[in-house]
């Protein structure tokens, strides 16, 4: 950050647009949806969301291992053992 | 965002209501005596006693307004504070990010992922409830050496370009500290390179300053080490930690108003002094080399600077409360810039460097991801009770994708006694099939699903579909920018017989089209 850009490259984008965006991803996480939504700033939703990522990657994962687990005892030809290998695979 | 909340709350009469009832408590009655101010006018009153009727209401009123005038303020800084986001996410929406500044945020990336908080103590005490793992990154063997930035308030020229030096967050280890802050802090602090190795030593010239410092500690930064000066490390200048410490302390600090708003100017302009050797290199007046020395960025404090030293005194105050500001709003900017990246490294396949788009994405991401959840933990259910049965679930999972899709993981009941194998089968997998499309992972056959979907599931798909298909025209409407979530979902149950879904990569996500026929790699049978 060398000068202080007002307008960097971006092209406009609407402070509207962020705020709604923030507001939208607000609402996602089931965190900062339960209190008042309009509390949280950027920062926080932004932390709250890379947090909500990083739990959801691993509970894929967990229920990824669930689901392989199912496939080991089902028959493997059967439409569940598709369906879970597609889930798995996603 | 307190920091917004404080000030405006100054008000006389309340404000010293609010400051003064513990001295106000008078008189050895049973009932709480409350000293109440109005007005300036001091009006006792007894909690029990009702006497002081008429002014009682205005009592309570002017005693609540305060607390409901904060609520309120909080409150309506729904859209105030939505205006105040607006002012800040101008800000740091168009500022632009700087890959070094955050570089060196990431570096360690300490910050975004959970770190054995060894030093997480030394912080998180005072920070609000989500002390950013960033804030444990400061080894251990660093001394909290926060006074030496009350040595500077008190010194009265905060060094805030000074502080600069040190907010210059660390390219890997070496800080950019190293030739800025060789003149200002002792040799024993020459930083970067020797940094790792000098941890000791440089720990224990801070420990000294630090214990000479101490004694000239005001009582606000007394506050502000309980308030998470902690971890302010920034004393450890020439350390190589210093980067990741003083972006603690950013942190701490920032967040610290956050909190309480406990004196949160104090605790920023505390926070924005640099912890300079105490006694030598009082070079406030030579703020100007300091300028040049500052890196670029600190461009912006040349010019209070030069207003404060040619205005005189009376300039100074505005100036360093500009100042102040300017420091808080930039790091407030930093702090945001780097979680923005640090989501977008979340993100598979983001390649977008705008921010908008940026969260436009991690929004959509995020609700995949939610689904995929929803439907892995349906699929675990569904697994041992997956034969053919009722079909009366159709509707609740329509539902259930229905609220799925539009707000965060509904917990869908997971038990479906009774579900038939196609329908909560099909859902999931046509669930699942879009989830791949939008974020695909390679091997992902959608074949098996259509098979399902396409054999003498048909009638039942059709069913499926159907409250699908009117669930999701709303959701089209009610997310005009997810198109690519929930287009391709309505041209793959539109198309489902006959079209197997392919996998689409982001950018663009273009209809499915491929006709491809069902039954072309289809390695179960619904007969089967």
């Amino acid at each position: 950050m060398s000068n202080r850009r007002p307008a960097s490259s971006t092209p406009r984008i609407t402070d509207e647009q962020i705020i709604e965006l923030v507001s939208k991803l607000q609402q996602l996480l089931p965190e900062l949806r339960n209190r008042r939504s309009n509390k949280a700033s950027a920062s926080k939703v932004l932390q709250e969301t890379c947090n909500y990522v990083r739990s959801l990657h691993k509970e894929v994962d967990d229920l990824s291992d669930r689901l392989s687990q199912l496939l080991s005892t089902i028959d493997n030809d059967s439409p569940q053992a598709s369906i879970i290998r597609s889930l798995i695979n996603q | 965002m307190m920091n917004h909340i404080v000030p405006e709350f100054e008000a006389d009469e309340d404000y010293l209501f609010r400051e003064l009832p513990k001295k106000s408590t008078m008189g050895g009655d049973e009932d709480i005596m409350e000293l109440l101010w109005q007005n300036g006018q001091v009006v006792m009153q007894s909690q029990n006693q009702r006497s002081v009727g008429n002014k009682k209401p205005e009592i309570r009123a002017s005693m609540a307004n305060p607390e409901i005038r904060s609520s309120v303020v909080e409150e309506e800084t729904g859209p105030s504070d939505l205006f105040m986001h607006e002012d800040e996410m101008s800000s740091w929406l168009h500022y632009p990010v700087d890959e070094n500044s955050l570089e060196g945020y990431l570096y360690s990336n300490d910050l975004l992922y959970p770190t054995p908080p060894s030093s997480a103590h030394l912080t998180t005490a005072s920070t609000s409830p989500p002390p950013p793992p960033p804030s444990v990154t400061i080894p251990p063997p660093r001394p909290p050496v926060p006074q030496f930035r009350r040595v500077e308030g008190e010194s009265g020229q905060p060094k805030y370009t000074n502080f600069l030096h040190f907010s210059r967050p660390n390219k890997g280890r070496t800080p950019q500290l190293g030739p800025a802050s060789t003149s200002k802090l002792p040799p024993a602090l020459k930083p970067s390179t020797v940094a790792e190795s000098n941890d000791t030593p440089a720990a224990e010239a801070l420990e000294s300053r630090v214990s000479r410092v101490s004694d000239k500690a005001p009582t606000v930064s007394a506050a502000n080490i309980g308030g998470g000066g902690n971890m302010s490390g920034v004393g450890a200048a020439g350390t190589s930690s210093a980067g990741r410490e003083l972006e603690t302390c950013e942190l701490s600090v920032t967040s610290s108003p956050g909190t309480g708003g406990s004196g949160a100017s104090a605790s920023v302009e505390p926070s924005s002094q640099p912890p300079p050797p105490p006694t030598d290199d009082r070079k406030r007046k030579g703020r100007d080399t300091d300028d040049t020395e500052c890196h670029s960025e600190d461009v912006e404090f040349e010019y209070p600077d030069a207003k404060k030293q040619s205005h005189g005194a009376t300039s100074t105050k505005r100036s360093r409360a500009a100042e102040v500001h300017n420091l808080s709003e930039r790091r407030r900017r930093d702090r945001i810039n780097e979680k923005m990246k640090a989501l977008q490294e979340l993100i598979p396949r983001c390649n977008k460097s705008d921010k908008a788009s940026m969260l436009d994405e991690a929004i959509e991401y995020l609700k995949s991801l939610q689904m995929q959840v929803q439907m892995m933990s349906m699929g675990c259910s569904m697994v041992p009770m997956m034969f053919p049965g009722v079909q009366q679930y159709m509707s609740p999972m329509g539902m259930g994708m229905d609220m799925g899709m539009n707000h965060a993981i509904v917990p869908y009941p997971p038990i479906l006694p009774g579900s038939s194998l196609p329908n909560p089968a099909a859902a999931v997998a046509a669930a699942a099939a879009q989830l791949g499309q939008r974020f695909p992972v390679p091997g992902f056959n959608m074949s098996p699903p259509v098979t399902i979907m396409g054999g003498p599931a048909a009638s039942q798909a059709a069913n499926l579909s159907a409250p699908m298909m009117s669930s999701f025209p709303p959701h089209n409407q009610n997310q005009p920018r997810a198109p690519n979530f929930a287009d391709p979902f309505q041209q793959y149950l539109g198309l489902h017989q006959t079209q197997l879904p392919h996998p689409q990569n982001q950018g663009g996500m273009p209809p499915i089209a491929t006709n491809k026929p069902s039954s072309s790699k289809d390695p179960t049978n619904q007969t089967g």
